[in-house]
């Protein structure tokens, strides 16, 4: 079950949308980073359930933060968000272990559909 | 940056650097599509500054560039204004055959008289300039026209933009990005400079954009 979501992007209007895409009655406790090794920091020190990461950040791209993560953490359950749709970027971040691509701008289906795919996710790694 | 303070907020600076995010993308993704090149994009950078300080800025930009093409295109509609994508010397040759498989290798010359380079630059132009622009227009619920694009060799960029767009010591805001186009060793710099006229349209498109997920 979905209890801790974290944002990682650097446009602090595209965390806004997605908080504003997240269903409200669930009740989750987000945590936001700035940056992909923000990002690297916030995930160990809260250990979310779900990780919304962008690609296009400074300090650490996505693309690495991603890697970071599913290296520290081979069950992270991470959903990439982004402009960058490009088939190889895609291809990239779905070899890299990300468990699929939000396209932004991102809608409240898009999210719900990220969230019920995380669910299934987190279900089958517990079982 | 002078009166510029006062143009634009810093939560509409915010804003339009994620639609510009978001059109940059749309861009990079559209060439892709096109031809078979993987498009690493640069955080896009959205700068304020006086108009009579944008050829310099350009400039120092492009200065490792030793010779440019420069693809110009002008769009029309309420968010209007001028893109220019910079490209170094050479890079029509290096792209040409991306678009014509059965161009083994492009020849030799350098020159940009050679139409198949030019007209290959001004392809790769038109994609990236119409699909960003295109993107940000959609975004902010405009539609745009555009002119037929240029390409012009010109040592001095600052003479490019139209200067009628914008009052000449008025503000002006740029957005950048880089374009790298992997394997090609190529580099290219888009800039959408938009008018003066357009800013009090663009910074309440800005909050309606924002305001459909409040």
């Amino acid at each position: 079950m979905i209890e801790k979501i974290l944002i990682v992007d650097d446009s602090p209007v595209s965390r806004k949308i997605m908080k504003s895409c997240m269903p409200e009655d669930k009740g989750y406790e987000m945590f936001e980073a700035g940056d992909g090794q923000s990002g690297i920091d916030k995930y160990q020190q809260f250990k979310p359930d779900l990780t919304f990461m962008d690609l296009t950040m400074p300090v650490m791209d996505g693309m690495q933060a991603l890697q970071q993560i599913i290296k520290i953490d081979p069950k992270a359950v991470v959903v990439v968000c982004t402009a960058d749709v490009q088939m190889k970027t895609i291809f990239k971040v779905m070899n890299l272990g990300a468990l699929m691509v939000v396209r932004k701008p991102v809608s409240k289906q898009a999210i719900e559909d990220a969230l019920r795919k995380a669910e299934d996710k987190l279900k089958n790694i517990n079982e | 940056m002078g009166n510029s303070e006062i143009v634009i907020s810093d939560e509409e600076l915010d804003i339009l650097q994620e639609v510009m995010n978001i059109a940059f993308g749309k861009a990079s993704a559209a060439l892709a599509e096109i031809i078979d090149i993987y498009v690493v994009l640069s955080i896009p950078d959205i700068r304020l500054m006086k108009t009579e300080e944008v050829p310099g800025y350009i400039e120092a930009e492009i200065n490792d560039f030793k010779n440019i093409s420069v693809i110009k295109q002008n769009y029309t509609g309420k968010f209007h204004g001028s893109a220019l994508l910079f490209f170094p010397g050479g890079a029509g040759k290096k792209l040409f055959p991306l678009f014509d498989s059965d161009q083994a290798a492009a020849p030799e010359s350098e020159s940009l008289d050679f139409v198949p380079e030019k007209e290959t630059l001004l392809e790769v132009g038109n994609i990236l300039i119409g699909a960003s622009v295109s993107k940000v227009a959609e975004l902010l619920d405009d539609e745009v026209s555009y002119r037929p694009p240029r390409i012009i060799v010109e040592s001095r960029p600052g003479d490019i933009v139209d200067w009628d767009l914008a009052e000449p010591e008025g503000p002006a805001i740029l957005m950048r990005t880089v374009f790298s186009f992997d394997n090609r060793d190529i580099s290219g710099l888009l800039f959408l400079i938009p008018s003066y006229k357009s800013f009090e349209w663009l910074k309440k498109a800005l909050h309606a954009f924002l305001e459909q997920y409040e």
